[in-house]
């Protein structure tokens, strides 16, 4: 019995301490190590958080330098496939300028109607505020994880990116800032899990959290009132209550499944933007 | 010729190396290179670590151990040193291993990766739980667990293969 407890205690004190012939640091030390790493990093001390930003924008310029073969790889993938779509795309185009056509005389005419209407009410009409700044941005990293849905973009604090901003991919929100380091900025999009936004329902008064579901662009509208059930083909927009995001963003939409299930899926996909805005305040589309 | 040699040389030698560093680099995921096989996620990093510290401890030091983990942590964004203290806990257990094993054999090798890979999600999950904010879902990673376990076997023999040419090239 003490015999093979003595082997145990030999095994695992050979396993730690035990350096091979190329090792130069035993298991102990950089299991130490790690666990003061993590200290350190959870403790926020200021110079470890410039520390840990200069780490960051290093590790993101090489890692955007080792991933420029496989993206010129994708590249060319993508190339052939849009060069054989092509005339399937120019079709559904037409089809799409048109209707949007009729749709902007549409709205010309509604805009010319509401200004008249605004005057007729003395409404003053609402001016954007003049303070908002706007920075684009290029998508550098999309690191896929089981676990965190974010992006990375060039700018950060340098270029006035500061976490919380709000950032848009074609005029959609598509997530906040949560960490800017000085050349860099991670993004936490909003079909991430940990994303919660305050939002209202167009034609509602109904508020909610809009929480992302881990997955591509479903969301999850929870916090609602128990007898409310969404219809389908209603924009979603921020409400503001969080006092960060500006009220009135388009976010998401509802829309009827398959199995003819109303769900929520966001109105841009985040996994496909590029070039990107951020923004402290409203952008205009 | 002889630099060309040398540098050719150099990289087969540590060309493990090269490659836990390249997918620290690209947080290596099934997921992202075929969305379609999403389910079928599964880690590079550990498959690597158990095999190399169980067969062939001496090309993958334990250093780039580490530093694999921190840039395995910046890039995905958990807390530094998660990543780290995750591989260096399997790489314990695979030495525990290696030295209480007296005949090895790839049935019970592969066997001994689920404890093995189950203290190492423990760490994970438990520095996640208490050192971030981060929720994720726990059956993900069960999942990724799941087929790390799964597809031990097939990457068993593609580096032992390559490991047994190296040291018939070497000979």
């Amino acid at each position: 019995m003490a015999d093979s407890r003595d082997d145990f205690i030999i095994a695992i004190r050979y396993a730690l301490l035990k350096k091979g012939a190329k090792q130069k640091f035993s298991l102990i030390f950089l299991i130490s190590l790690s666990i003061l790493v993590l200290a350190l990093d959870r403790l926020s001390v200021p110079y470890i958080i410039s520390t840990r930003s200069v780490l960051n924008d290093f590790v993101y310029q090489v890692s955007v330098v080792s991933s420029q073969p496989k993206k010129f790889i994708n590249y060319l993938g993508n190339s052939v496939k849009n060069h054989y779509g092509v005339i399937e795309k120019n079709k559904i185009l037409g089809e799409e300028v048109n209707k949007l056509k009729r749709e902007y005389y549409d709205s010309l005419f509604l805009k010319t109607e509401n200004e008249i209407l605004k005057k007729a009410l003395s409404i003053a009409s609402i001016k954007t505020n003049e303070r908002d700044i706007v920075i684009p941005a290029r998508v550098i990293l999309d690191p896929e994880s089981p676990y965190l849905k974010s992006l990375l973009i060039n700018k950060g604090k340098n270029n006035g990116v500061i976490k919380g901003m709000a950032v848009f991919s074609d005029g959609y929100l598509i997530g906040r800032v949560i960490k800017s380091n000085f050349f860099s900025a991670r993004v936490l999009l909003i079909t991430d899990l940990n994303s919660k936004i305050p939002v209202i329902i167009q034609d509602t008064d109904v508020n909610g959290i809009l929480v992302g579901e881990g997955k591509k662009t479903d969301l999850l509208l929870e916090y609602t009132p128990d007898e409310f059930s969404p219809e389908p083909n209603k924009i979603i927009f921020t409400s503001g209550k969080d006092g960060m995001l500006a009220a009135g963003m388009p976010v998401a939409e509802t829309y009827l499944n398959k199995n003819n299930k109303v769900q929520i899926k966001s109105l841009a996909n985040p996994r496909q933007a590029l070039i990107v805005h951020v923004t402290n305040g409203q952008i205009s589309r | 010729m002889k630099t060309l040699n040398t540098i050719k040389n150099f990289l087969i030698k540590n060309l493990i190396v090269l490659i836990f560093y390249f997918i620290s680099f690209h947080s290596f995921d099934v997921a992202k290179q075929f969305p379609d096989l999403i389910i079928f996620s599964f880690s590079l990093h550990m498959i690597i670590i158990y095999f190399y510290i169980l067969k062939f401890p001496d090309n993958l030091g334990t250093g780039h151990i580490f530093f694999g983990g921190v840039i395995n942590d910046v890039v995905i964004g958990t807390p530094l040193g998660t990543s780290s203290l995750s591989f260096l806990v399997l790489s314990f257990f695979t030495a525990y291993i290696r030295n209480i094993t007296l005949r090895s054999k790839m049935t019970s090798e592969w066997i001994a990766f689920i404890p093995a890979l189950f203290f190492s999600n423990l760490v994970y999950f438990i520095v996640i739980n208490n050192f971030s904010h981060l929720s994720f879902y726990y059956i993900e990673l069960l999942r990724n667990t799941f087929f790390t376990f799964l597809f031990f076997p097939i990457f068993y023999y593609l580096f032992n293969n390559f490991e047994k040419k190296m040291l018939k090239g070497n000979a």
